[in-house]
């Protein structure tokens, strides 16, 4: 069950990423480990919209200290970082 | 005195100091003068023609700055790119300024085959990294190859300190001699859409330097935290005056996880953070800056379009006891023409402030002749800083030359105590998180899509960004589309910045009797 919910958590992100900041852009695809800072997908302001999909979607709170590349900056992360939230 | 003497000077008093710190990495300024001496031999070697202009495409790093220097030491002319500009303007950059080198960050590496076409200028790369090439006719170089090579030594007899002394009024006295010729050449949107190549004198940067030195204060004992990019007039003056003075620059490029900058800035002792309007309101309102101490930290500089008051006082509230200079200047400027001094914040909120030494301001009305205090009319200044001309543009620069004065398209008025105040903009150009938008570009982009019939674009007041980018389209008969497809259509034709932030569709655009589209109307 929790791996059938992790995988549709993966992929709401994946498309949210697709859709709202590769489209259009140089970057042709994202790999679930890829780092966003590194291939330039996401820029600051990115990272705010990332933190209202993630409040919404998935029904947390994502706490100002917690804007780190440790919990969001790949899909891997933010998985991670989903499931801890949801305990 | 020309721009490599401010490194000069800089490695000649602080030779052990620590230049820059960039995550493990650091260099003092007897390494980074003896590498950058060591890259301008290589440069030199390759026999450009003098008055060569050179592309640099590089991320913050110790790198940039060896490169920087490294393209003033040869005798060059620099040409800093923004690095998030797509390839067709880059190509256009490279072109218009006949660049036959290019100094290159892997970083960028999925863009050079698009950047090195047919048509390419392009002789020579410079690069951080080996990078596969579809071009042959390219002589490719990696910059550590460079520095390892014993063919090229890290001093010179040529490079001389022309001061004895280290104190401001010394410093002055050089801005005096410093050379007229051109130095750099920085890109910026023009009202037209194409970017404009804004020619920077040795004078004109060397004199706005030592001028920032003077009213920041800054000395050896200053580390910045650097946020902004190097390629970018504003964060090219934190590289300069701290290298002068000897100071270090802090660099992080990871801004888009401030809590990291935060850290950062503790860790390494940052003693001042320099940033545009949005890089403010993310701190205040989306890190946990406004409850750290940041012990170390002495003052925050503020420039790149208006902030608002209630950032402003915000700012103030969470550290009543830093410093915060508020400025105003732009990239024909070297940039800097006005700040308000910390003591004078609290009343002056909304202000650009006074003039920095050596610069004058003037409030203008449509004929040149100024205007009474409390008037507005367009802001125009002069000085030192006071850039050549627009490269290549010469009927441009003549609208804003004009006998030894800039006419900055700003329109403002001064207050008694001769504080000046920004109250509007002359032309069409869009400042949004410290960039500058040309309204008509992103028109024509969005015309390109054939379901549009017109489209009418304007900077609209934005919590974040200062100002952001809206479109109002109306679309052909019988025609859909909506506010996604519209910004993806414009994502992958101009630069992220450019995107309008908010769309909205329309049947039809207000107009004037002559036809033109009324924006005032569509603001209110």
């Amino acid at each position: 069950m929790a791996t059938v919910e992790q995988a549709d958590m993966r992929k709401k992100l994946k498309d949210f990423i697709t859709e709202t900041f590769l489209i259009g852009s140089d970057v042709e695809s994202v790999n679930d480990s890829d780092s966003f800072m590194e291939k330039e997908i996401i820029d600051s302001t990115g990272v705010l919209e990332l933190t209202s999909y993630l409040e919404e979607e998935f029904g947390i709170t994502v706490e100002d200290n917690e804007l780190t590349p440790d919990n969001l900056d790949s899909i891997d992360k933010l998985v991670n970082f989903i499931q801890g939230k949801l305990g | 005195m020309k721009v490599f003497d401010l490194l000069a000077i800089g490695a000649r008093f602080f030779p052990d100091n620590t230049a820059v710190k960039h995550s493990d990495r650091q260099i003092n300024y007897r390494e980074l003068l003896g590498n950058t001496i060591k890259v301008a031999q290589y440069i030199k070697s390759l026999n450009l023609e003098a008055g060569s202009r050179i592309a640099l495409m590089y991320e913050n790093s110790i790198e940039y700055l060896i490169l920087f220097f490294a393209i003033f030491k040869a005798g060059y002319v620099a040409v800093p790119l923004d690095t998030s500009l797509k390839p067709d303007k880059i190509n256009y950059i490279i072109s218009d300024c006949d660049a036959q080198l290019l100094c290159f960050h892997a970083k960028y590496a999925r863009y050079l085959n698009k950047i090195i076409d047919s048509d390419s200028t392009l002789k020579y790369i410079i690069c951080n990294k080996n990078l596969p090439l579809e071009s042959s006719a390219i002589e490719f170089k990696v910059i550590e190859d460079i520095l390892n090579d014993t063919a090229f030594a890290k001093s010179d007899t040529e490079t001389d300190i022309p001061i004895i002394e280290f104190n401001l009024e010394k410093l002055y006295e050089q801005v005096t001699k410093a050379s007229n010729e051109l130095a750099a050449i920085f890109y910026t949107s023009g009202s037209t859409g194409e970017p404009k190549g804004v020619m920077l004198s040795h004078r004109n940067l060397v004199s706005n330097t030592i001028a920032t030195v003077d009213y920041l204060k800054l000395t050896e004992d200053d580390r910045i935290m650097v946020i902004l990019p190097f390629y970018y007039i504003y964060g090219n003056s934190l590289l300069l005056t701290h290298v002068v003075v000897g100071g270090t620059l802090i660099i992080d490029n990871r801004f888009l996880y401030p809590e990291v900058i935060l850290d950062t800035m503790e860790k390494e002792k940052a003693t001042g953070l320099s940033g545009v309007p949005s890089n403010f309101i993310i701190l205040l309102n989306n890190s946990t800056m406004p409850n750290r101490k940041l012990p170390f930290l002495r003052y925050f500089t503020q420039a790149g379009g208006a902030m608002a008051p209630e950032i402003i006082k915000k700012l103030m509230k969470s550290f009543p006891e830093k410093e915060i200079y508020i400025m105003y200047g732009q990239t024909e400027a070297a940039p800097r023409v006005s700040y308000v001094p910390p003591e004078r914040l609290a009343d002056k909120v909304g202000s650009i402030g006074i003039p920095l030494r050596g610069i004058q301001i003037k409030v203008v009305d449509e004929n040149g002749g100024e205007v009474p205090t409390g008037i507005s009319g367009e802001l125009i200044t002069t000085g030192d800083n006071v850039m050549l001309g627009y490269w290549n543009q010469p009927d441009d620069t003549h609208q804003v030359l004009k006998d030894g004065w800039l006419y900055t398209g700003d329109l403002a008025k001064k207050d008694d105590d001769g504080y000046f105040f920004i109250t509007g903009r002359k032309k069409e150009i869009i400042k949004t998180g410290g960039n500058r938008v040309s309204a008509k570009e992103v028109e024509e982009r969005i015309l390109e899509n054939e379901k549009v019939l017109e489209a009418a674009v304007f900077g609209v007041a934005d919590d974040l960004l200062g100002e952001a980018v809206k479109a109002t389209i109306v679309l052909k008969d019988a025609q859909t589309a909506d506010i996604r497809e519209i910004q993806t259509f414009c994502r992958a034709r101009l630069a992220e910045h450019k995107v309008p932030k908010i769309i909205e569709f329309m049947d039809a655009l207000p107009k004037h009797k002559s036809g033109k589209v009324n924006k005032l109307a569509l603001k209110n």
